[in-house]
């Protein structure tokens, strides 16, 4: 073994690398087309704005080109993909009531451990239904709801049709309206007004079939005053036929408001990522987008913060990992659409065994938006001659009161810190696995504990024998 | 005069006037109708691509404009050379020199690569070459310039610049027009071939003070420890787009490049860099500084590509941007592809309005504020302009800035 993580690499190899037979009530045909969009819709039993917005999102599908920049999408076959899987009749009320497999998936996860920490509620995704939920009982009564999608679709119907797609609206882009089109499960948060919630709300995702595609939809509202921090972590297993994950995720931060929403995303390497995530912010609210990429075969995701008025702040911390075969292409958009608003974009990747690793960003800055800041940072490791690193920020500024600054560096390992290290008897490769950790520092700090702990894992997993 | 009208289809018979006129040799025809056949086939850029986003290509259509080989186009002066230079108008080079200009015109811009250059090609109106033999050090500064004072011109200014191993050499290129309101299109090509260990300089001096719609680029290649500094001064002109390119092929190439930008009114220009690192130990050092005005608007893309296997390279990018006032607009695109490993690259973008608390400091020494916004706009070129060791070419930059201040 080339590292001397203490858990062992072999085991968290194991942990993310098994999978369960497939055993499914309903499994839908490969393939898409209007009438399978309506079936889902009828499946779920929606009412008939959603059957109509999911109609008009296959529409707009259709007629959206595949973007045409960007990571190499061109092997994506749209026929080839189940779109909806159901796997239990309806979401478990407990963990016990979970069917054992699907237990079994989440016990190597380490879920249930999360859980004995008093962490929030645990929204899990096995496929693509939101099987298990639990939100604690204070938060009920503070009024806070955090569901599946679906659910709330149901029991809160006037509140998502309020919301739903005014973010993300499905013509955004190909991938949104697909995603609009056929989406099921993801979350559903709702923090009334002057409410903080202090401890995370989490949910894990979880991709187990093969070709299934995930297209789950989250949508936070944040009211005036209110606090949330949301966690999205991710982790499937290897599979050989690629798969596609698709989500759209709608924030919205109403005056006042700060919402956090951070990322641990590790699909297995075969495994198409082009999510669109967007929140807007209103006076004085604060959106911040904490991303770690570490999985994925492509990953196309670019945060973004249209900040609509006076005092609005935008903060996106981005981490991309590519090994062999990967590419991610994150990034993030910061729109200073008023007056004094502030953005900040720091951005983090690592490339080695011939992976490709980059930002791709957006800074736009519309007249009249006065006093308005935002600095980007941009560094990159390439830990060998095969890989890549690509930087691709785009500044439009329309306003002469503003204050951008964007910096990137391009580097590897310096000799020097590797020298100091094995001076002070430090093996090569832990040494290694140090500066990289040390690189990413600056965001893996700003994760939960458990989070931070799991990426640091993921890392040295990654790291493994990148010494040679 | 007698000009001649671009037709927009493929009519072969004007392009063989040009030629004949300009008394060219059967090859160079050839190469000419081969390039207007070239520019027929090719797609016509579309405000999809990268490249056209934030220009429209449209607005360098030529069919309606005249080739102009009569425009002045080449050597300002004859100073005293050393023996071997060869320093001419580009017609004059195809006479004396036709195996000079045949080996290297139109090598490192190529004709097949979009259809502005394959229009470059077939109606390649005139120039400058320059050739400077091995060991050759041309101590005086050369000058030459294109002058345009025809309305509804359309000229394709050539320059190209060979220097052989060894040799030093600075061009000086001014591009100016007489003032007015009146219409003319340039579609400028300018190629500097820097052998090893060679060192070229190449500064464009461009101020047109007419309605000049003006696209180009400069490329230039770079041998083993080769040096090329390119600076480019742009103040005139109302749509500007051009492309500074360095390909640094050879290890231990190294190119400086500086670019200063003043745009008022509605001025429109659109510059894109790359620094190509092929080789190993190469080094690219890139300034540009951009300030606009009114409803002026500046686009700096840039890139830094390093290839596999260029190890040891050094890159560095640099944009700043001044917003003068409301209205006017600053894009900044630095690009960053990165193949290699053992290197060092950053780059850095920094956009911002006039200080008010500098304005603050000099009106507190008695300074009229119109002053004190001149003395600061010709502090932030200075940077700039402190790289450049030719006093005149400074004094009449910082001439330039200050005309377009009281603009």
């Amino acid at each position: 073994m080339a590292t001397t993580n203490q858990l062992g690499i072999d085991v968290e190899k194991y942990k993310y690398g098994f999978f369960e037979p497939e055993n499914y009530i309903y499994k839908a045909r490969k393939g898409l087309n209007a009438e399978v969009v309506a079936m889902i819709s009828q499946m779920k039993g929606e009412p008939d704005w959603m059957r109509a917005f999911r109609l008009h999102a296959y529409e707009a599908f259709l007629a959206k080109p595949m973007p045409t920049w960007g990571a190499d999408l061109s092997t994506i076959n749209f026929d080839d993909i189940y779109y909806y899987i159901k796997p239990t009749e309806k979401p478990a009320e407990s963990w016990e009531e979970l069917p054992e497999e699907i237990k079994r998936t989440y016990d190597r996860l380490g879920i249930p451990e999360a859980e004995r920490k008093f962490l929030a509620g645990v929204g899990a995704q096995y496929e693509s239904e939101v099987v298990y939920h639990n939100l604690k009982e204070e938060w009920e009564r503070l009024g806070v709801i955090f569901l599946d999608t679906d659910s709330a679709l149901r029991e809160h119907p006037d509140l998502v049709r309020e919301y739903f797609g005014t973010v993300v609206p499905p013509e955004d882009n190909k991938f949104a309206a697909l995603n609009s089109a056929v989406w099921s499960g993801g979350s559903f948060v709702y923090v009334p007004a002057g409410v903080k919630v202090d401890i995370p709300l989490q949910a894990y995702f979880r991709i187990n079939a093969r070709n299934v595609g995930q297209f789950e939809r989250t949508l936070i509202i944040c009211e005036p005053g209110s606090y949330v921090h949301y966690v999205e972590g991710c982790t499937a297993p290897v599979y050989t036929t690629d798969s596609l994950h698709s989500a759209v995720v709608e924030i919205i931060v109403k005056e006042g408001a700060r919402c956090r929403y951070t990322t641990i995303q590790n699909w297995s390497t075969n495994v198409y990522n082009l999510v669109t995530k967007r929140a807007v912010a209103y006076r004085d609210a604060t959106m911040e987008w904490i991303d770690g990429n570490l999985g994925s075969k492509i990953t196309m995701k670019y945060p973004s913060v249209y900040m609509l008025e006076p005092g609005a702040r935008a903060e996106i911390l981005s981490v991309a990992f590519a090994g062999a075969g990967q590419h991610p292409d994150p990034g993030g958009k910061v729109i200073h659409a008023a007056p004094h608003t502030q953005s900040v974009i720091v951005s983090k990747s690592i490339s080695k065994d011939g992976g490709r690793a980059g930002y791709r960003g957006l800074v736009k800055i519309y007249p009249g938006a006065k006093g308005s800041r935002s600095a980007v940072r941009c560094d990159a490791l390439i830990l060998d001659e095969r890989s890549r690193s690509d930087t691709y920020p785009t500044m439009e500024i329309d306003e002469e009161d503003v204050s951008i600054t964007h910096e990137a560096t391009v580097s590897k390992v310096s000799d020097e810190q590797l020298f100091y290290l094995m001076s002070r008897g430090i093996k090569e490769d832990e040494a290694m696995n140090m500066i990289v950790r040390g690189f990413v520092e600056p965001i893996v700090k700003e994760l939960p504990l458990e989070y931070a702990v799991e990426l640091n894992r993921l890392i040295a997993l990654e790291m493994e024998g990148s010494v040679g | 005069m007698t000009t001649i009208p671009i037709p927009p289809t493929s009519d072969r018979s004007p392009v063989e006037a040009l030629s004949e006129r300009l008394g060219e040799p059967r090859w160079m025809r050839e190469a000419r109708l081969a390039a207007l056949d070239l520019a027929d086939r090719l797609p016509a850029p579309s405000p999809t691509e990268e490249a056209w986003r934030r220009t429209d290509p449209a607005l360098f259509d030529d069919s309606a404009a005249r080739p102009d080989p009569s425009v002045v186009c080449g050597p300002r002066e004859a100073p005293a050379l050393p023996p071997g230079v060869i320093f001419s108008t580009l017609p004059e080079a195809l006479r004396s020199h036709p195996d000079l200009v045949r080996e290297h015109f139109m090598r490192a811009v190529r004709p097949e690569e979009s259809r502005f250059r394959a229009r470059h090609a077939a109606w390649c109106t005139g120039g400058t070459f320059l050739y400077v033999p091995a060991g050759v050090e041309v101590a005086v500064p050369l000058r030459s310039e294109i002058w345009i004072q025809t309305a509804g011109v359309a000229v394709f200014p050539h320059t190209l610049v060979i220097a052989e191993p060894g040799s030093r050499v600075t061009l000086i290129e001014a591009f100016g027009s007489m003032a007015g309101p009146w219409p003319a299109m340039v579609n400028a090509v300018v190629e500097l071939i820097v052998r090893d260990g060679a060192v070229v300089r190449y500064i464009a001096h461009q101020d047109w003070l007419a309605d000049v719609r003006a696209l180009g680029v400069i490329r230039g290649r770079l041998a083993r420890d080769a040096a090329l500094h390119t600076l480019l001064v742009g103040f005139g002109g109302s749509v500007v787009k051009t492309d500074v390119e360095a390909l640094l092929e050879g290890p231990g190439a190294s190119a400086e490049m500086l670019g200063a930008f003043f745009g008022t009114d509605g001025q429109h220009f659109d510059i894109h860099t790359l620094q190509e690192h092929r080789a190993p130990s190469t080094l690219s050092d890139l300034l540009y500084k951009n300030a606009v005005r009114d409803r002026a608007r500046s686009i700096f893309a840039g890139m830094i590509r390093v290839h596999p296997r260029a190890q040891k390279t050094n890159a560095f990018q640099a944009n700043r941007n001044l917003i003068l006032s409301a209205g006017a607009k600053a894009d900044s695109i630095p690009n960053l592809e990165i193949m290699a490993n053992d290197l060092r690259c950053t780059h850095g973008s920094a956009t911002s309005r006039l200080s008010e608390e500098q304005l603050f400091y000099l009106m507190s020494r008695g300074l009229r504020r119109v002053d004190a916004v001149r003395m600061v706009v010709e502090g932030f070129f200075a940077e700039l302009l402190d790289r450049v060791p030719l006093a005149d070419v400074r004094e009449a930059i910082s001439q330039d800035v200050d005309r377009k201040m009281v603009q």
